[in-house]
């Protein structure tokens, strides 16, 4: 991945001007990539590192949001604060669902999630007097600076690269590669001494802290925020963009939702069949191009290089 | 509280769950064998209640329209299940479970799509018949005759799914998949074709059963997706590829359903829920599934 520095810091100058060359529609598109890009990020932590699916992710997001927007409106609290109180709140959230989900793999896992972020929304959807209920929360406005199509993007730029740096320094921590063991081995990983079910709730909570905070950007770019946020069909917008971009690379979430959130704003401006067509670059992806869109690449590259070096290069461990 | 309303509460929690075990019964029967979990599966069983209104409204001047309707949209669903199994499913037989996962859910906004440019966004209602449009008497409490019909169907299912799987010799082999495949496949027995039927009945009774809810409410878009995790929450906590078990499943399902709207309606949901988590946690093979694959 470190070769790939000169591109992403290409990337990071190209974000930098991105308001210079184009109007407000497709800064907001941009935010929309960050805040979905970190969510996704957030959630292969579980997925691509952990080896297991989560589909109550948006649980979390929602829970980040809920935080964010309550603060903000109810109490005026200001906005750095809020993003704090957010990954706690979430982190907690993920701590008592994750205690019992880490003890289970596979599909249960998956149903497990997914029953506890089932439980998140219809309590927020059903708890009127505290949440607002299915009428969500209205007149989350960013404070000053922030209130700008611009102020904002550059704001959530800098918690974005900010969250994802210090993901990516726990990723290749020793912490991330015991990760990969238990990925690739849960069992030999105990053998060795490492306690399993505590590694994974460790991750479990880093990942629903980091959907937290994307959750708590969402709030005050969006203006209000609905319970809808962490059903079930939220929970799979992480899972698209992760297989779309491709699960075996730490940027690969990211490269999803640019992929997901540009065919979105796309898509939307002459049909009203969006799922029609997300569904179909799906089952495309899943059934042609099983490594995502990184992957694929990658996969390519490599087949370069070894074509040009004539020389086998040791089999790499890409997360 | 008085008995009557208990009585009558006790009932539509029963029809309630009987229209869940038809789901469900397709469900789990192909995680069961296939251990390929169909979220779609709800999304084809609305997709029969839209076929079943199709035809009833071709015979409407007829009084036996519904009658025929019923198991005419059994029958469509299982064509369009069979096409979906050799065309897609078959692909990803021995691919990961998420990639397995996410097919079926991709599947789940193309069909929700599908019915949406075929039928349109407004809602659908089908005329019951006069058989089934009063109400029957139970001990002089008023009941829903149509609920009793949704009942006696789901019956009637449950017990030719148990005749089926207890004395053919094609339910022998599907019980035997579901305790090992490969125990089946060396034998000689060749997997993808039952793979393929048990797909196609799951779907034939998903689509029958949409064919049969049609009629209680309106049909409306989007009905599907609260349906499935209902139907998950019922496999879950009967054990998956239990036929008892979803049967039992079902019916707790459909009771806490309806008792909790009664005391407590904000969490009639949400106790659903904590009911799956509870299982998954303390016995994530269910009340009456082995536990084997994880």
């Amino acid at each position: 991945m470190k070769r790939y520095g000169w591109f992403l810091g290409l990337i990071f100058v190209f974000a930098l001007v991105l308001p210079l060359l184009v109007g407000e529609f497709w800064i907001h598109v941009a935010v929309e990539i960050l805040i979905l890009g970190l969510f996704a990020v957030s959630f292969n932590m579980i997925f691509g590192y952990m080896g297991q699916l989560s589909f109550g992710h948006a649980a979390y997001y929602g829970v980040g949001a809920y935080v964010t927007g309550m603060l903000m409106v109810k109490a005026g609290v200001p906005l750095p604060i809020c993003l704090a109180a957010s990954m706690i709140g979430a982190g907690i959230c993920a701590f008592i669902i994750g205690y019992f989900c880490v003890r289970l793999t596979g599909i249960y896992f998956a149903i497990l999630t997914m029953a506890f972020g089932q439980m998140i929304y219809y309590i927020i959807f059903k708890w009127y007097s505290f949440t607002g209920g299915d009428d969500g929360l209205q007149g989350i406005i960013a404070p000053g600076l922030l209130f700008s199509a611009n102020g904002y993007y550059y704001f959530t730029l800098f918690i974005t690269v900010l969250a994802l740096m210090v993901m990516w320094f726990i990723s290749e921590s020793p912490f991330g590669y015991t990760m990969r063991a238990i990925r690739d081995n849960a069992d030999r990983t105990r053998f060795v001494g490492i306690n399993v079910r505590r590694y994974m709730l460790i991750n479990f909570v880093i990942a629903g802290m980091f959907a937290g905070l994307a959750g708590a950007l969402w709030g005050p770019f969006n203006r209000s925020i609905a319970p809808d946020l962490t059903n079930w069909h939220q929970s799979g917008t992480p899972v698209f963009m992760t297989v779309i971009g491709g699960p075996f690379g730490f940027f690969g979430p990211m490269l999803g939702s640019v992929i997901y959130t540009f065919l979105f704003a796309f898509v939307t401006g002459f049909t009203e069949y969006w799922p029609l067509i997300i569904g179909l670059v799906i089952i495309f992806v899943v059934l042609f191009v099983p490594g995502g869109v990184l992957g694929f690449f990658e996969s390519r590259m490599e087949g370069l290089r070894s074509r040009r070096s004539r020389s086998p290069k040791p089999e790499e461990s890409t997360p | 509280m008085d008995l009557s309303l208990l009585m009558s509460q006790f009932l539509s929690g029963l029809s309630r769950g009987m229209m869940l075990f038809l789901i469900a019964s397709g469900l789990s029967l192909i995680f069961g064998v296939m251990n390929i979990l169909n979220f779609a599966h709800a999304s084809l069983w609305l997709a029969g209640a839209y076929f079943c209104h199709s035809f009833w409204l071709l015979m409407e001047e007829y009084g036996f329209a519904l009658w025929v309707s019923i198991p005419l949209a059994g029958l469509v669903m299982a064509g369009i299940g069979w096409f979906i199994e050799v065309v897609l499913i078959r692909r990803v037989y021995n691919r990961s479970l998420p990639e397995q996962l996410l097919l079926t859910y991709a599947m789940v906004l193309i069909i929700g799509d599908l019915i949406k440019i075929s039928w349109g966004v407004e809602d659908r209602i089908i005329v019951r018949p006069p058989e089934v449009a009063g109400p029957v008497f139970f001990f002089g409490i008023p009941f829903d005759s149509y609920f009793i019909f949704v009942i006696l169907v789901g019956v009637a299912v449950a017990i030719g799914l148990w005749l089926f799987l207890q004395k053919t010799r094609y339910g022998h082999i599907v019980r035997a998949a579901v305790f090992s495949r490969e125990m089946v496949s060396a034998l000689g027995i060749p997997i993808p074709r039952i793979y393929t039927g048990v797909f196609v009945m799951g779907i034939f009774i998903a689509g029958m059963a949409g064919a049969v809810q049609a009629p209680v409410g309106s049909i409306t878009l989007g009905m599907d997706m609260a349906v499935i995790i209902q139907a998950f929450c019922v496999v879950v906590i009967g054990g998956f590829g239990s036929l008892l078990g979803t049967l039992v499943g079902s019916i707790i399902v459909g009771e806490i359903y309806a008792f909790s709207i009664l005391y407590w309606p904000q969490g009639a949901l949400v106790l659903i829920f904590v009911v799956t988590a509870i299982i998954l946690i303390v016995r994530p093979w269910g009340l009456f599934g082995t536990p084997m694959r994880a």
